[in-house]
């Protein structure tokens, strides 16, 4: 796994003619004082050190696609900002975020939650979908009977997490972006979390994976 | 005046939005949901809304017979022209306000708080598919059924009381009323009780999706104030617009 810490980087950072190979590539204007984010295709990587800040304008810039004025956003080889609304449809359609409470619905079950976007997007894998989430929760050390009809309420950190991440498995992005992985987990869980990035690989291995972690202080 | 102006045009442009993606309807989720607003709206409170609505409708009739002192063909016109053609549709409406209207503001105006529709949009999901379209025709359609709920209570009821204190027979009263009403009457009411549905929650979305970010309780109560005035307002206008068109034949 490499570490990519965005103040670390901006020294080494791609340029504009690697975009073919860049997975995300985020430069904040120059106002900002923010370092560049540069991570290439593939493997896995970890962006340290973000404050909250920092971490919600990045979010917001490759998740709604709007890069602030002044600043360039590359997205799996893709200049962003030359990009029609169909070509950004779908871009955003190859990149999924897990947040780091695993951005449930409160009022739907852990089924429910996770074939949610499949629902939306590829209606017709649905009928399939149960074996599906059942496999990938199993492989992940759940036990998919006793975690699939639970209201997010009444699971755990690491459920919720598990439960938005077999979400985002199901949709086969070619990057993940996973927010905060290890917060709010105990031993045991970390353990289990250890296997997601396997799990991502097994399913996608062209794919990148990449932690965002927020700064100790912040 | 502008946020007035704003909150109109906000719920005009979620009205269009309903309107161009009722189509999503058929998506496995979206149906999903729709199917627990109507049980929501329209079945689980059936017993609650029907009985106070049938008290209501009872209540009018016996206090009008009373001041009136009406004879059987002034007791059947106020079955049809009070109770079938604005008091069902009206008291439907109050009491989907009171307790769906509630409700879905509530939820939806957590679920923004929460990040929950935030969640949506980064799952490419427009909330307004999600949460405004089901909610919108599960309501329209709930606020429909609930109304033909009451008028049959209360035309019911108030047959059985208007027989009861005045001198005619229940035969004879039903007769009447079947004599008079029209199926323009029915349809009239059902179309009017769709339109109270769909201000309802549309109103009612657009202020829980649009939370002032000071307190729940402040959002329910003066949304539930708006629809209260814009319903009594809708219930005017078109009371007023279709009474010629929709005339007795005595």
């Amino acid at each position: 796994m490499s570490h990519a810490d965005p103040a670390a980087r901006s020294d080494s950072a791609s340029s504009h003619s690697a975009d073919a190979s860049v997975a995300l590539g985020y430069e904040p204007s120059a106002g900002r004082g923010d370092g560049r984010i540069w991570i290439p295709k593939g493997g896995s990587h970890r962006v340290a050190g973000l404050s909250d800040t920092r971490k919600a304008r990045l979010l917001s810039a490759v998740l709604d696609l709007k890069s602030e004025p002044g600043a360039r956003l590359v997205l799996l080889g893709l200049e962003v900002d030359g990009l029609g609304p169909a070509e950004r449809t779908a871009l955003r359609a190859r990149v999924a975020f897990l947040p780091a409470g695993g951005g449930l619905l409160s009022n739907l079950n852990a089924w429910e939650n996770i074939v949610l976007p499949l629902g939306f997007h590829t209606p017709g894998r649905l009928r399939g979908g149960a074996g599906e989430v059942s496999d990938l929760l199993g492989g992940l050390g759940a036990d998919p009977h006793a975690l699939l009809p639970k209201l997010p309420e009444r699971m755990s950190a690491y459920e919720k997490k598990l439960a938005g991440y077999v979400r985002i498995l199901l949709e086969g992005p070619e990057l993940v972006l996973i927010e905060d992985l290890f917060g709010g987990l105990d031993a045991a869980e970390r353990a289990a979390a250890a296997g997601f990035l396997p799990t991502y690989r097994a399913r996608c291995p062209g794919g990148t994976f990449v932690q965002l972690e927020g700064s100790p202080e912040a | 005046m502008i946020g007035v102006y704003r909150e109109f045009e906000g719920c005009m442009r979620l009205m269009g939005h309903v309107l161009r993606r009722l189509r999503v309807l058929a998506l496995p989720p979206v149906t999903e949901s729709l199917t627990r607003q109507i049980y929501f709206t329209g079945a689980s409170a059936t017993a609650g809304i029907v009985l106070r609505g049938a008290l209501l409708g009872t209540l009018i009739i016996a206090y009008v017979i009373d001041v009136l002192d009406a004879n059987s063909a002034l007791a059947v016109k106020i079955l049809l022209w009070v109770v079938l053609r604005e008091i069902g549709p009206l008291i439907a409406a109050v009491l989907v306000i009171q307790r769906s209207g509630t409700a879905v503001v509530t939820e939806l105006a957590l679920m923004q708080i929460s990040g929950e529709v935030t969640s949506l949009r980064r799952m490419r999901i427009d909330p307004r598919d999600y949460l405004v379209v089901p909610r919108v025709v599960g309501v329209a359609l709930s606020t429909a059924a609930l109304t033909f709920y009451v008028q049959v209570i209360a035309v019911g009821g108030g047959m059985l009381l208007s027989a009861i204190t005045i001198d005619a027979s229940l035969g004879q009263l039903a007769n009447d009323f079947f004599l008079l009403a029209s199926p323009v009457d029915f349809a009239y009411s059902m179309v009017k009780s769709l339109l109270f549905g769909v201000a309802i929650a549309v109103i009612c979305c657009y202020h829980g999706l649009h939370p002032p970010g000071v307190s729940i309780n402040a959002v329910t109560q003066s949304t539930l104030l708006v629809m209260l005035l814009n319903v009594i307002f809708a219930y005017l206008v078109f009371g007023q617009a279709f009474f010629g068109l929709v005339t007795a034949k005595i």
